[in-house]
């Protein structure tokens, strides 16, 4: 099985590594990217665990911007995060889906 | 993914519904088809649409069949993420250049089951929602992609490696390399499509910079059930919407960024739109603010009628200035026509701009066809002969060569596919392949009737 799983692996890696150094490694831009994105979603996670919230809300709780604020949330609804959990006063509450 | 062969019949730039129809006419009367789009997925413009006018139908069901239909039928090849770079007259046919661009993926081997997307840890803007959404660095393109496979997006992948691991195909081949293939074909049909006049262009209109000033291309998107969203939000705050403006000719009719023409589909897709959004939102108020209403195919005026009596306001007038409010409000300076040219002022909370249709292809470079002053391929017998152009063997279809909407960018695929059987059968050109073995049949049929 470990050697089933090494062969999968090695070649492929290998490929990827040579990928990687074509292309020369992971950008500072896209470290900075992914360190941000993390950032902003351990912010948000936080402030979801208390419970449901709007957009402005969480822009407040967490001190980003509105517009970052719901383009993160919308990524975590995509991919199975965070779902809609009702309405007040126009906005949309958000909550971290069970599970 | 099969290997680009020596030889086809036609050879199809674009596989929007124009590119589409065009293929499926030709391949229906025998021929062999490459079929070659840019993106990832068929489809074009017309699969990121919510719903079409005047019928209110849903934009990719009807887009859908046809993309699958052209995806298996057994005489066209599709040839994705790919790109024409060059097309040379070569004897009776033309000798093609493609490039393949490398997806990092086996399209042989993957499933399209989203497993690498969902361990994928980069998220970026995606591109089909306009950027309100999100994708990952490797992707299936949208729900109705065809072919529904990945692809890896390596400007922002950071070779973590989970997407291979989570692949239960080993699809992954980190290996590829563009690679630019050469074939022959005896016609060319181009339906390279649209794209919308630049958001910056209009510095009044806030230049691209206000993100509560929408192109209409997002909010199609935002409208749609699989949209970026879910439902109808300011990208600003998430705030559901009470006020929405549309700002008419907003790219279009306008000297002062070299979109002089009127683009035919702004007026009714804005009304479609409006129309739909006193549907999705029940207090929301929607204005128009136009020159004139350009209602002119099967059916629009009466839908124009119909926005109109279901609340949505039309107003004559022309938007000078778009300004933001400190709350991210948008304060609409117009000069109205209908009533003595005076100055007024409104606030929404959201304005779409109704930009118009600008080619998204050139031929420079690629093929030696003149485009027109407007950028569009020149149709040089655009009465006899709509999808003529000024090199013989090869045809235009749909928005390449100059805006129309959906209906008379299908009839005009038809026409450019005609046109260009007719000219494979003057020429007796044959792809060796079907085409040529029902034609070596009918030669041994007749001989002996001539002994």
């Amino acid at each position: 099985m470990a050697e089933a799983v090494a062969a999968k692996t090695g070649p492929a890696k290998s490929a990827l590594a040579a990928l990687r150094e074509s292309r020369g490694g992971v950008s500072a831009a896209m470290k900075a990217w992914l360190k941000d994105q993390q950032d902003v979603r351990k912010k948000l996670r936080a402030s979801l665990a208390a419970g449901a919230r709007s957009v402005p809300d969480l822009a407040a709780e967490c001190g980003l911007e509105p517009g970052r604020v719901l383009w993160h949330l919308m990524a975590m609804r995509r991919y199975g995060e965070v779902a809609e959990a009702g309405e007040k006063d126009r906005y949309v509450l958000y909550a971290l889906k069970k599970g | 993914m099969p290997a680009i062969r020596e030889r086809y019949d036609a050879l199809v730039i674009g596989g929007g519904i124009a590119g589409m129809q065009a293929a499926l006419e030709l391949s229906e009367q025998g021929y062999e088809v490459l079929l070659v789009e840019r993106d990832p997925s068929i489809g074009g413009v017309m699969v990121g649409l919510n719903k079409v006018f005047p019928t209110l139908d849903c934009s990719s069901c009807i887009c859908t069949p046809r993309m699958a239909e052209a995806a298996h039928h057994p005489r066209i090849q599709l040839q994705t993420w790919s790109e024409v770079k060059r097309v040379e007259k070569d004897g009776d046919g033309f000798r093609v250049e493609v490039l393949r661009k490398p997806r990092y993926v086996d399209e042989d081997k993957c499933l399209g089951c989203d497993e690498c997307e969902l361990v994928c840890p980069i998220d970026v803007p995606h591109e089909f929602d306009y950027g309100l959404g999100a994708r990952r660095a490797v992707y299936v393109p949208h729900a109705n992609a065809i072919p529904h496979k990945a692809v890896l997006d390596v400007e922002h992948c950071v070779y973590c490696g989970k997407c291979e691991k989570a692949c239960p195909t080993d699809a992954f081949d980190f290996a590829q390399q563009p690679l630019v293939d050469a074939t022959r074909v005896g016609t060319v049909v181009i339906s390279t499509g649209l794209q919308i006049t630049p958001m910056d262009r209009k510095k009044e209109y806030g230049g691209g910079r206000l993100p509560n000033v929408l192109s209409p291309l997002a909010m199609e998107r935002l409208q749609s059930s699989n949209g970026p969203y879910g439902r109808v939000l300011r990208p600003s705050d998430g705030r559901i919407p009470r006020t929405i403006g549309y700002v008419q000719c907003a790219g279009s009719r306008d000297r002062s960024i070299g979109v002089p023409y009127c683009s035919r589909v702004c007026c009714m897709y804005a009304l479609k739109q409006a129309l739909l959004l006193r549907h999705y939102i029940h207090d929301v108020e929607v204005t128009l603010y136009c020159m004139d209403i350009r209602a002119f195919g099967k059916g629009y005026e009466q839908f124009y009628r119909r926005a109109v009596r279901e609340g949505v306001r039309i107003v004559k007038g022309k938007v000078a200035r778009i300004q933001e409010t400190d709350g991210r409000d948008l304060l609409l300076r117009v000069e109205r026509i209908d009533v003595d040219g005076r100055i007024e002022e409104h606030r929404y909370d959201l304005v779409v701009l109704a930009q118009g249709l600008v080619p998204a292809w050139h031929a420079d470079g690629v093929i030696d066809i003149e485009e027109a002053e407007d950028g569009f391929v020149r149709t040089p017998e655009a009465k006899l002969n709509p999808s003529f152009t000024t090199m013989e063997g090869v045809f235009v279809a749909g928005v390449a060569a100059g805006p129309k909407d959906i209906p008379d960018a299908i009839v005009e695929a038809g026409e450019a596919a005609m046109a260009a059987a007719n000219h494979l059968e003057r020429t007796r050109w044959r792809a060796g392949t079907a085409r040529a073995a029902e034609a070596e049949e009918t030669e041994i049929e007749e001989e002996p009737a001539l002994v």
